[in-house]
């Protein structure tokens, strides 16, 4: 399965506007009662705002004209009242709208890290840490702006703007119409414009993304770049993907900014309209120099917000952008679902077999074909071969990091997919290649996802790894269970990454062990006690070792010689080196 | 450490304004500036034109072409200008974030390796995108609103003051209440903004460890705990994004209410001068305009200060890594290695804790060398300190008679060859990947993937050299990634050679095969190897027994046969197979 989502996005990209605001609003669905008090804190505030001018121009027509000043009085205690409900109103909307932000943004990341859970090892295969996080931390950024800034303003402005346009046409309905007129040329161009201008900002952030990703791995493998002197191969990288993501982002920036002037020239033109037209009416006898007055401020008030909608229609574009980007991600499903026992055929044989197992990575050729052994419980089996062999992706399939293309892998008679994560997880323990830490301490990383042992203080944890036997390889670590240990860096050797991943995978105690490469960097007198303590595992635990060493694998009862998608067992040890032996020369 | 504390606590007390950053785009800055002014000059006009078309109707002059064409060509002027602006405003802001990524860039290629772990990637990685992004943010908008708003401000105050200036001063009094109001709450905004970036360094760091370790993860099933840490830094980046939330909720209303009561003295003020006869009405209406107008420069400074609060957080944390001390710099002895490598007393302290103690070790040019010992003995800590990736902590290292820091850095690494004991590959081609040193001649390449036994795999290969690697080399298996790691040393035609467990994941036939080609195809190279396998090194010049950091013997094979026990012990624990390996070594 394909789950590369910068080659999918191109397929699945056209969402309409419309599509995109459902969908966006589901995600804010649940603050239903928070969005309709903000709705009415902001309806509130928008008319107070919109009767303010009218108030006052009705003061200027009835008192100041006719020289009332209680008249004026009045009036300006009506607008303090006003003014002082407004202080109320806006800082509910701000405060709502602002959280109903702050929480979609909380529940979006989560539900794209949620999501990146659920994934199998070959989305992570496919993309680039970088981008992933760029994802998960820019794009939802994006669309917490446009929620927690933009989308109020958005709801106020078209309020204002309604309220005002309403007005404008009540108040003279020709005036009004031709002062409108320029905001529909503004609409046309608008959706005109639009689809052009989401593109654009697509395309940086797509820019951004990989710009982290270059980030990402570089930082990363810094080592080797230093080490060869590459320094200027950091730089030349990293420029080129600035220099991408500048012309991108100059762009976007360019589409962006199409809208201000234009909305900018029309409502000039729209208080000409006001004006010229305004002046032929009062002319005419129909219209009064007060009610100009409040017109005009009318007519300011339906385009103030709408240059205002400008800057918002932007940054609503931005985050449809964004949301493309995260939906790629949300729409992904997981190949390797669960399977009800139902469904799927049974096997009456204990341990694990192999039964007709075909399998390719995707867009590579096939790496095993039709290939079935059985592993018995309690037994110890190896897997020699030359590098490339296939030996990883055998003991991958056993630990379900992949599900085969064709054929079954069975676990104590039933598809492997039958079981659950956890089931299958508390079985097989899998020690990988390359040993993988978390910040933390020699203890958090025991315990990794350990929850059996989770709650153990380090006397209990202790006592149980004597009990396993493991005390010896603890004693490596200077401060014992204490010993702080960081993911990357120089804190530990890989030895000793490696020890404590064995360890990890001892601890839980499963009936399957998986070995790959496990003592790869380790000293040979360490590895000893690495054997001694296979061999004092519980009786039923099947054994699966990785190894080139030899010396490793010769107590197994069964070694199997996996070359050319071909798993076959190789009677001895002396046959499998032979076999070795056979296909280098082959080769 | 005292010297370093020192500057850290200067730098919080004086941080950089983040204005200074514009200096060398003074004259963008100024076009942009320009622009913006003279765009919102004629806006201010607007209002005038039409005061102006009412009153001279009022008094029956009224010119309807005069007025039309005075404000058609305002309109148009405004609309060109305001197109102008945005477009600089565009370049400007896009080309401050693309020079400041390349000073970072530039700065962060610079730094030594345990600068940079120390610097920590994912406190980097956010320095590169969301504060440079902040900054960005920044010029494009702050600058020019900023301007801007002060310009209308003091233009319309400037009106204001001319039409009636007892009015005008009862309505500019906002100006200061709203500064107060300002400068309060902002200063304690900003200190929740430093805290917000933090918090951001540390999601990245949940995100990156969980897609590096995406198989473990599914290995043991730990996606639950995983996503209880992210909610975690999630839930604290929510609180603290709520924090900010609110006292911006409360900034902006109080503002807006100031302005009001502005509006109001005006009606009532400016109501009473109207019916006293002092101000005419066509003045009134101007003063409401003007109001109109003063109000939205305000609010802007009130969110603008906002985008310059976080601008200048993050240029703080950015200016933290461009001042960094630039490492000492690098020699200027060019010369051919020869490969006389002597260490004199030399220690490595990681904090309290010692990784090598007292080293003395003297290597022969031409020489092959070997290091074992077990686990976190301090083997891959004596590679790192040949190759000056680490600097030793007392002691001296000589190339040739020459400290290491002599040396000049290209010359340097372009003779010395690492093959790291951990597989490295990048997201490029194989080709890439091998001639990783743009110093590597078509020769060299082929030379290096003879040696190292890839010509049948990239055969194998649909694209061949041309295929392209995955990020972290998912695609390749482990001796693959390590045989390519081995080429990109050998492509340089290195003098000395460091191998770090290299043949920990290639069999053992092919390791044979691999060093016995190493020594045919570069005649002369000094090597040194750390391994577990006394079989392969038994030939060596000398082998050195490192234990906790300390040589425990050194020496030929055979004399440490007869001196060190712990040699014989660790030949012990690999004699059980040495039947076999011969075999396969036939």
């Amino acid at each position: 399965m394909n789950y590369n989502i910068n080659q999918l996005s191109g397929q699945q990209q056209k969402t309409s506007s419309l599509k995109a605001v459902k969908k966006l609003y589901s995600l804010i669905a649940h603050e239903k009662r928070n969005l309709i008090i903000a709705l009415i804190a902001i309806l509130v505030n928008s008319s107070l705002q919109l009767v303010g001018p009218l108030l006052i121009g009705h003061a200027v027509d009835a008192y100041v004209t006719t020289k009332q000043y209680n008249g004026v009085l009045m009036i300006g205690g009506i607008l303090l009242a006003m003014y002082l409900l407004a202080l109320g109103t806006s800082y509910m909307q701000t405060k709502l709208m602002g959280s109903v932000g702050q929480r979609t943004l909380f529940t979006l990341r989560n539900a794209l890290f949620n999501k990146l859970q659920e994934l199998p090892i070959a989305f992570f295969n496919q993309n680039k840490a970088g981008d992933l996080i760029s994802r998960l931390n820019n794009d939802t950024d994006k669309i917490n702006q446009f929620f927690s800034q933009s989308l109020m303003q958005f709801i106020g402005s078209i309020v204002t703007m309604t309220g005002a346009g309403v007005f404008l046409l009540a108040i003279n309905i020709e005036l009004g119409a031709a002062t409108l007129l320029p905001a529909l040329l503004i609409l046309i161009f608008t959706m005109m414009v639009s689809p052009w201008v989401k593109r654009k900002n697509a395309t940086n952030l797509k820019s951004v993304g990989s710009m982290s990703a270059e980030i990402q791995e570089s930082l990363n493998n810094f080592r080797v770049i230093i080490a060869f002197n590459r320094r200027d191969y950091f730089l030349k990288r990293f420029n080129d993907a600035n220099h991408q993501n500048y012309n991108t982002a100059i762009g976007a920036g360019m589409a962006n900014n199409v809208f201000l002037p234009v909305y900018g020239l029309f409502s000039s033109l729209a208080q000409l309209i006001v004006l010229a037209l305004g002046i032929y009416l009062i002319s005419t006898g129909s219209f009064t120099i007060g009610l100009l007055v409040s017109y005009l401020a009318y007519a300011v008030n339906f385009y103030n917000p709408l240059r205002q909608l400008a800057a918002l229609w932007t940054s609503f574009q931005v985050a449809m952008a964004g949301w493309d980007r995260i939906s790629q991600i949300l729409s992904l499903q997981s190949n390797l679902t669960d399977r009800s026992t139902g469904e799927t055929t049974a096997l009456h044989k204990p341990g694990l077999a192999f039964q007709n197992v075909s399998f390719a990575y995707p867009n590579g050729s096939e790496i095993l074909h039709h290939v079935s052994f059985d592993l018995l419980p309690g037994k110890t089996y190896a897997l020699v071969g030359p590098t490339g062999g296939g030996k990883t992706t055998t003991a991958s399939l056993i630990a379900r990091l992949y599900d085969p293309t064709h054929g079954t892998v069975f676990l104590n008679g039933r598809d492997i997919r039958t079981y659950s994560a956890e089931e299958r997880a508390k079985k097989i323990s899998f020690i990988l290649q390359e040993p993988i830490l978390f910040t933390g301490t020699v203890k958090d990383n025991l315990l990794y996802g350990n929850e059996q042992l989770l709650k153990y203080n380090n006397e209990e944890l202790e006592e149980v790894i004597k009990e396993s036997h493991l005390q010896k390889l603890l004693s490596v670590f200077e401060q014992g269970l204490d010993t702080p240990v960081s993911a990357s860096g120089e804190s530990i050797s890989l030895g000793q990454k490696q020890l404590i991943a064995f360890m990890r995978a001892v601890l839980r105690n499963p009936e399957i062990l998986i070995l790959d490469e496990a003592s790869a960097n380790i000293d040979t007198v360490t590895e000893h006690l690495l054997t001694e303590i296979l061999d004092q595992l519980p009786e039923q635990t099947t054994r699966v070792i990785i190894a080139h060493r030899l010396n490793t694998i010769e107590k197994a009862d069964e070694i199997f010689f996996v070359n050319s998608g071909n798993v076959i067992p190789a009677g001895s040890l002396d046959h499998a080196v032979e076999m070795l032996m056979q296909g280098k020369r082959a080769s | 450490m005292t010297p370093a504390a020192n500057n850290r606590t200067t730098s919080t007390k004086k941080p950089p304004g983040v204005f200074s950053l514009l200096r060398p785009y003074t004259a963008l800055v100024v076009l942009l500036i320009l622009f913006a002014l003279l765009g919102n000059a004629l806006n201010l006009l607007l209002p005038k034109i039409i005061a102006n078309g009412i009153d001279t109707f009022e008094h029956h002059q009224f010119s309807f072409s005069f007025i039309i064409k005075q404000f058609l060509l305002a309109t148009v002027l405004v609309f060109v200008f305001t197109y102008l602006q945005t477009i600089i405003q565009t370049y400007t802001s896009e080309k401050v974030a693309r020079d400041l990524r390349s000073r970072l860039a530039d700065k962060i290629s610079h730094l030594s390796y345990a600068a940079l772990e120390q610097a920590n990637p994912s406190k980097l990685l956010t320095n590169l995108t969301a504060d440079v992004d902040s900054i960005k943010l920044f010029v494009s908008q702050a600058v020019v609103s900023i301007a801007s708003s002060l310009f209308i401000i003091v233009g319309a105050s400037i009106l204001l003051l001319t039409i009636n200036w007892k009015l005008a001063l009862c309505v500019m009094a906002i100006i200061p209440i709203i500064g107060i109001t300002f400068f309060v709450v902002l200063k304690k905004v900003r200190a929740l903004f430093i805290k917000g970036r933090e918090v951001i360094d540390r999601l990245n760091k949940v995100i990156s460890e969980s897609i590096l370790g995406a198989a473990l993860i599914r290995v043991v099933n730990s996606q639950q705990l995983e996503y209880d840490k992210f909610i975690e830094v999630n839930n604290q980046a929510k609180t603290l994004g709520l924090s900010i939330l609110r006292l911006f909720a409360g900034l902006i209303p109080v503002i807006v209410f100031t302005a009001n009561m502005a509006g109001l003295a005006i009606l009532l003020l400016g109501g009473h001068y109207v019916i006293t006869g002092s101000m005419s009405l066509g003045n009134f209406a101007a003063f409401n305009s003007y109001l109109a107008m003063l109000i939205f420069p305000i609010l802007v400074i009130g969110f603008m200060s906002n985008v310059i609060a976080q601008a200048t957080a993050s240029y703080q944390r950015i200016s933290f890594v461009l001042n960094s001390p630039d490492p000492i710099a690098g020699g200027t002895i060019t010369s051919n290695l020869q490969g006389d490598i002597q260490l004199k007393k030399v220690s490595l302290f990681y904090g309290q804790k010692p990784t090598l103690k007292n080293i003395d070790l003297h290597i022969k040019p031409g020489s092959r060398i070997a290091v074992i010992g077990p686990t976190a003995a301090g083997k891959t800590q004596l590679l790192y300190l040949l190759t000056g990736l680490v600097k030793a902590t007392a002691g001296v290292i000589e190339f040739d008679g020459h400290r290491i820091e002599e040396y000049n850095k290209e010359n340097f690494y372009s003779q010395v060859g690492f093959v790291f004991q951990d597989s490295i590959v990048f997201n490029m081609s194989i080709r890439e990947n091998i001639a990783f040193s743009d110093t590597v001649t078509d020769a060299s390449l082929q030379k290096a993937i003879d040696t190292a036994e890839l010509g049948d795999f990239i055969k194998s290969l649909p694209n061949g050299l041309n295929t392209v690697v995955s990020e972290r080399g998912s695609s390749l298996s482990g001796g693959q990634k390590q045989r390519i790691m081995l080429a990109r040393a050998l492509a340089i035609d290195p003098r000395i050679l460091l191998l770090d467990d290299f043949t920990a994941r290639v069999d053992q036939s092919t390791e044979t095969k691999i060093l016995q080609n190493v020594l045919t195809n570069y005649s002369g190279i000094t090597l040194i190897s750390v391994t577990q396998k006394i079989a392969a090194i038994e030939q060596y010049d000398q082998i050195i027994l490192l234990t906790q950091g300390e040589i425990v013997a050194s020496g030929k094979h055979e004399e440490l046969m007869n001196t060190s026990v712990d040699y014989v012990q660790i030949l012990n624990s690999q004699q059980s197979t040495s039947n076999y390996e011969s075999v396969s070594l036939a």
